[in-house]
């Protein structure tokens, strides 16, 4: 049969196979959807940070037209929180109480008939507070802290002896802001009770880890629950938890028993789905003369909601970064009175790669050495912490390339050397070791009566690519062309997929669908096995070879089939197979699993008087493993690049610090950068097939964010001889 | 639902009629301000008179000024041959406001009259605000306040005038036509705005009910210079951090008349009078224009969010006034 084996390594470019529906409107988002008879929510938010509400005056909201009900923890009967998920606990259910614990946390829920009736007499809602001071800040002495949150504390070696035997250390702090993940299609749910069986569509990364929630909320089997997210406006990791909002929606539905429809609105998507979490990092490096590593210490602390939790170990992938005897990591988290954070876009990895990479770039320069050979001399051949060798690691091949296109050996080693006009240029790289993730999964491929394909499982299409990839990859192991499949996502009724999150989807999914094509082809030979019409009859799977909508011998090319004959003969409207995949072991292996690796150049210019910061070129170069679809695996890249932009010069989420009101919750004050920011991107693919999964990806949604910021830090250093810690990067720091 | 009264007259008699001097009745022109104030709860007309169809819009020819119908849009004056050859500018200040998507629907008087974009003017949730409840005091001046105001401000309110346009039109001496159930009258723009001071709900001296009917720019004579320059963290679709509108008439090497708006700093347009004061009869070069750089920002009051913007705003003018005495003329 064919088997990823015989894919290349860099899969061809083909458009997206959602293009033309998204492109002609016929894709369905999540708020595109209504039910016959639904309501409509508007939520109603906390306006202090911290204290209790006093009382809740309603009756004017109620008797506003067209109003069904005024949901708040006065009518709300206690909610079990929901169920642990593959990525922690779930969040704290809703209208719990009469505790405020951050502004903007949801008081009420008003149903209407229409959005705008609702919405009127949400602002009708009278909500008296009790206030007090809230904790905002990392360095509030008020504040409860929280060790080592994840068990990834790390320690080999003696960072203090190392540090001590170095002849070059440098020691820094580097603080990070809060940033919002800001997907452009506002989170919506629209929940439809039928007796105990429940239908949502929501705007979820992870439509079985919602149905799960919902069935342990409410009561009812999970098979009673039907999740769809087919299409997404985006989330940037705002879709991986069942939030608040979306468990009102569901119980409104239930106690009106009618339909709801409830759409965030832009400044309660700042509030209410998560976001990048404000920190400080402390990292001391050392090494030795001739520039080798050792000792890295790396302390980070991240802000923490009061009562829930995040995954955010900045320091945690310093340990594995780079071949050094002498390592620590420590994290911290700090809780205070701020909405949930929650895993934006490299999660950690962004923050805590911002720190690592600005230091080297300290460290090359105390030691006088270009920074590109610092990492080189540097690079971890090995795992750091296991010493297993990787699955696959081409972080020397994304140097050398990288260098040779960007025109590193052209780069000048003095800062501010360089000017065009009263623009001071400069250049400067920063390395990538994205950590390894996978989750198991369920797919299922079907083929029908005619001739076509039908493959899918529950994960979802956050809108990179997982439509196109995994018809290009069915495709080519059933020997189909690519519209003759078809791919089912976004459904938990379908075979249980993950999260489209942590770069890890096509990974897992597409290994499963990969497992369930090859069993599919098992079923057509078990089929035919002692079919006497069948010149297929009697050959074992390694005999043959999907082609030409069927299958053929490899030995003889005349001794082939199509599927819709063989199911045509056996009086079959249709053939599946389920397929699964786990998590490589890196004991089996032997060898230790790699994430994708990658290295950024960058140069800017920044206007010397006015501290004017432009972007204007970006080199990437990543080993994702083998890339399914260089088309869809670029753009992935370059997306995650802009949002390294976005982070390095723009994203920031200002709180009020007397108020804890966010104060710029509106695309017109919450800068990403527009097209005009973004120079032309150079995104190169290298390495090859990994060994840990039979498909050889690596996931490449992440990767593309990370040192971004630290190598844009790094060049405005280039340029100016300023250093810039703290993100982001505005003209008021280059002044 | 909150409800509100839509009322669409066709001249200008019948809008002044329709509003009435009514405190619950509103204009409506482009909406680029209204219609976001509305949907945030921040403003609540109870009827709105749509003045779209009134005949206010066009460019006209007047003696050595143009004058420009109020709702004529944004894009239509950028793309005037006459601004773009005589004014540069203001066809600049124009192009680098908000987005063609919005320049497109917003309207030229809308424009001098658009609200601050202060984030705690423009949302009800926050309790102290001056501008938008007198008396309550201001939340902003404890705040982040990067995007805020240095002049023409204190305690009691440190909101931003966001336009572009106007900062060049203050630099201009272009005069404001106004209608109003006292008849016509006209406002030179210099006089229109009115510094926050002690009533920062205060912002103009349009009488409510009365309308801007057309603003006149004159033209500036054949040989003087000018240009925008906004400074911002974004290429596009941002205010200003600062900006500057200037203007210089250099013969014989020496400044014989300068006009200087800055954007970005002011509770209103500013016009930075004391500067050009300084560069009037000067040779251009570094040295005079940092020095009318330093007389430009005199009295600016910052809280630690807007510290910076003092020194930008020096710069940014420094630069401008560099570019423009470099031009060509």
């Amino acid at each position: 049969m064919s088997t990823a084996r015989e894919l290349p390594v860099v899969g061809p470019a083909l458009d997206r196979v959602d293009g033309p529906a998204k492109t002609a409107g016929q894709a369905r988002y999540p708020s595109d959807f209504d039910a016959p008879g639904q309501a409509h929510g508007a939520l109603v938010q906390s306006t202090i940070a911290a204290g209790r509400i006093t009382g809740i005056d309603t009756s004017a909201a109620e008797a506003a037209p067209g109003v069904l009900a005024v949901f708040t923890h006065l009518n709300v009967p206690p909610l079990p929180r929901g169920p642990m998920t593959g990525l922690g606990v779930s969040p704290p259910a809703p209208l719990r109480d009469d505790r405020i614990l951050h502004h903007g946390q949801h008081v009420a829920l008003v149903v209407a008939e229409t959005r705008e009736q609702a919405t009127a007499a949400a602002r009708l809602v009278r909500v008296g507070y009790a206030s007090v001071e809230p904790v905002l800040d990392l360095d509030d002495p008020r504040a409860t802290t929280v060790d080592d949150p994840w068990g990834l504390d790390s320690e080999r070696g003696d960072v203090e002896a190392g540090l001590a035997a170095s002849a070059v250390r440098v020691e820094a702090t580097y603080t990070t802001p809060d940033n919002t993940n800001n997907p452009l299609g506002l989170f919506s749910t629209l929940a439809a009770w039928d007796g105990d069986r429940l239908t949502v569509h929501d705007a979820t990364q992870w439509p079985s880890m919602v149905r799960e929630t919902l069935a342990h909320v409410f009561g009812v089997p999970e098979t009673s629950v039907r999740v769809l997210s087919p299409y997404l406006g985006g989330g940037f990791g705002a879709g991986l938890r069942a939030w608040p909002h979306v468990i009102l929606a569901v119980h409104a539905a239930r106690e009106l028993r009618r339909p709801v429809k409830l759409v965030l609105t832009r400044p309660q998507m700042f509030t209410s789905v998560g976001h990048r979490p404000k920190g400080v990092q402390h990292v001391r490096l050392g090494a030795s003369a001739d520039g080798r590593l050792l000792a890295i210490e790396h302390r980070g602390r991240s802000l923490l909601a009061a009562e829930d939790d995040d995954y955010e170990p900045f320091a945690a992938g310093s340990a594995v970064a780079y071949a050094c005897p002498n390592v620590l990591t420590r994290d911290q988290q700090v809780r205070a009175n701020v909405p949930a954070p929650v895993s934006m876009r490299a999660p950690a990895h962004a923050q805590g790669g911002f720190a690592l990479e600005s230091a080297m770039d300290e460290l090359a320069q105390a030691l006088e050495l270009d920074p590109l050979e610092l990492r080189l001399r540097n690079v971890a051949d090995v795992h750091p912490a296991l010493g297993l060798p990787w699955t696959s690691n081409a972080l020397r091949e994304c140097y050398a390339v990288g260098a040779e296109r960007f025109g590193w050996s052209r780069r000048p080693a003095r800062p501010r050397s360089q000017r065009d006009g009263h623009w001071l240029v400069g250049q400067a790289m920063a390395g990538v070791s994205y950590p390894w993730y996978q989750a198991p999964s369920l797919a299922r491929a079907t083929v029908t009566a005619d001739g076509h394909a039908v493959v899918g499982g529950s994960g979802m299409d956050i809108g990179t690519g997982t439509y196109t990839v995994l018809t290009q990859l069915s495709a080519r192991l059933l020997g189909l062309p690519p519209e003759r499949v078809r791919l089912e996502l976004g459904d938990s009724d379908l075979p249980k997929a993950p999260q489209a999150g942590g770069s890890g989807l096509t990974g897992a999914l597409g290994s499963a669908v990969h497992d369930a094509c090859t069993k599919l082809l098992d079923a057509f030979l078990d089929l035919v096995r002692d079919d006497p019409a069948s010149p297929l009859r009697g050959s074992a799977p390694e005999d043959v070879l999907a082609a030409d909508g069927g299958i053929r011998r490899r030995d003889d090319a005349d001794r082939s089939e199509t599927y819709d004959a063989i199911l045509a003969r056996h009086g079959r409207r249709e053939l599946s197979a389920d397929g699964s995949s786990t998590p490589a072991r890196p004991a089996e292996l032997g060898m230790a699993p790699a994430g994708a690796f990658g290295a950024h150049f960058v140069e800017v210019k920044v206007d010397e008087d006015l501290g004017l910061v432009r972007v204007s070129r970006l080199t990437t170069v990543i080993d994702g493993g083998r890339i399914l679809n260089e088309k869809t695996a670029r753009s992935q890249i370059i997306g995650g690049a802009i949002g390294g932009i976005g982070m390095a010069l723009f994203e920031d989420t200002i709180t009020d610090p007397v108020s804890g009101r966010i104060a710029n919750a509106t695309f017109g004050d919450y800068l990403v950068p527009v097209h005009a920011d973004i120079p032309a991107m150079d995104v190169t693919f290298v390495g090859e097939p990994d060994r840990a999964s039979p498909l050889g990806t690596k996931g490449v949604g992440e990767v593309g964010l990370v040192g971004v910021a630290a190598a844009i830090a790094n060049a405005v250093h280039h340029a100016t001889g300023i250093r810039v810690r703290s993100l982001p990067i505005t003209l008021d720091a280059l002044l | 639902m909150r409800t509100f009264e839509y009322v669409r007259p066709l001249d200008v008699p019948d809008a002044l009629a329709a509003h009435a001097g009514d405190t619950a009745t509103a204009y409506l022109a482009g909406g680029t301000t209204q219609l976001d104030l509305m949907k945030d709860g921040v403003l609540e007309p109870a009827r709105l008179v749509d003045i779209t169809r009134l005949p206010m819009r066009g460019i006209f020819t007047e003696g050595t000024a143009l004058r420009v119908g109020a709702l004529t849009t944004m894009e239509e004056l950028a793309a005037d041959p006459t601004v773009e050859r005589r004014l540069p500018l203001v066809r600049e200040a124009l192009l680098l406001g908000a987005s063609v998507q919005l320049r497109n629907m917003a309207t030229i008087g809308g424009n001098l009259l658009q609200r601050t974009r202060c984030r705690y003017f423009r949302d009800p949730g926050v309790a102290a605000c001056n501008k938008r409840a007198p008396g309550s005091g201001c939340a902003a001046v404890t705040g982040p306040a990067r995007m805020h105001a240095i002049l023409g401000v204190s305690e009691r309110c440190i909101a931003l005038h966001a336009s572009d346009v106007a900062v060049a039109l203050v630099a201009l001496d272009a005069v404001v036509h106004v209608e109003g159930p006292e008849g016509d009258r006209s406002v030179p723009l210099t006089e229109f705005y009115v510094e926050a001071g002690t009533r920062p709900e205060v912002e103009h001296t349009l009488g409510h009910g009365e309308l801007i009917t057309a603003v006149e720019i004159p033209r500036l004579p054949e040989t003087t210079r000018s240009g925008y320059l906004k400074v911002r963290d974004r290429v596009s679709y941002e205010f200003a951090l600062t900006s500057a509108a200037v203007a210089l008439d250099i013969e014989n090497g020496m400044i014989r008349d300068a006009r200087i708006g800055l954007g970005g700093v002011g509770s209103k347009p500013w016009r930075a009078a004391a500067a050009e004061e300084v560069l009037r009869d000067a040779p251009p070069g570094p040295a005079v224009f940092r020095e009318a750089a330093e007389a430009a920002v005199t009295g600016a009051w910052t809280v630690p969010g807007t510290e910076f913007k003092v020194e930008l705003a020096k710069r940014t003018l420094v630069r401008q006034l560099t570019t423009v005495s470099e031009v060509a003329p």
